[in-house]
């Protein structure tokens, strides 16, 4: 399991749903809320599989929020 | 997880800046208020191909960026430190061009407001009945801007005088 953390006021939670619906077949995904983050828990075949996904999902996150607010 | 090391050779000191070499990752911390928000995203898109990007706000005066290249190459901590001093350069950088953006917003807008009147087309005749000409059209400090009618008018008055005259030798 690996966990990816999405601080509120830097990503929108409809871009990481969005991430989340891009990588969802390459593993297990769930989203829980805490009140500064959004938390992206991953279950994969294997731990680098898991962190690949991970990290793909936060750049394809972080790539829709930047090109959403313009800053681009 | 291996424990977070200093940059080799370090940029930057261990508080703005630090890596894990057992993740691959470098972390960089930055100052909210040095920092613009845009400038971070306009530096962390920068990296995107290369690396993995995250940010975070681990305090609310704090932006930090974890940095893990997506190709790692066979000395990871010197591609890491080489990754942070380009993201700080980028992130100057990036910094500076919001700055000149936000004090030049005004003038950018204008230009771009007029950019788009102009490609509507002529005015029509409401819009000139309804168009203020009494305003000053620019600032002309030193006074060498005139109007057509004041900078021949004198020479109107010269041909007036001399068109009684007749001329020498006719």
């Amino acid at each position: 399991m690996r966990e990816v953390r999405f601080h509120r006021e830097l990503y929108r939670g409809e871009h990481v749903d969005q991430a989340i619906k891009v990588y969802d077949r390459f593993a297990r995904i769930e989203r829980a809320e805490e009140d500064a983050h959004w938390v992206v828990r991953l279950d994969g075949k294997s731990p680098e599989r898991e962190r690949k996904i991970a990290d793909e999902l936060a750049n394809y996150a972080l790539g829709l929020t930047i090109q959403q607010r313009g800053g681009i | 997880m291996s424990t977070p090391e200093s940059l080799p050779e370090p940029l930057f000191p261990d508080t703005l800046a630090r890596v894990d070499l057992g993740e691959g990752r470098a972390t960089i911390d930055l100052d909210a208020g040095l920092y613009p928000l845009e400038a971070v995203y306009g530096a962390a898109y920068v990296f995107i191909d290369r690396c993995y990007v995250l940010l975070d706000r681990p305090e609310p005066t704090k932006l930090r960026v974890l940095l893990s290249p997506k190709r790692p190459d066979a000395d990871v901590a010197a591609q890491l430190r080489d990754m942070v001093g380009e993201l700080a350069n980028e992130l100057l950088s990036a910094a500076w061009r919001h700055q000149i953006t936000q004090e030049n917003r005004a003038r950018i807008e204008a230009v771009t407001l007029s950019a788009i009147s102009g490609a509507m087309g002529p005015p029509s005749l409401d819009d000139l009945e309804s168009f203020d000409f009494t305003e000053e059209a620019f600032e002309d400090p030193l006074g060498i801007a005139m109007s057509w009618e004041e900078k021949y008018a004198k020479k109107k008055s010269d041909a007036g005088e001399g068109a009684g005259k007749p001329e020498e030798g006719t």
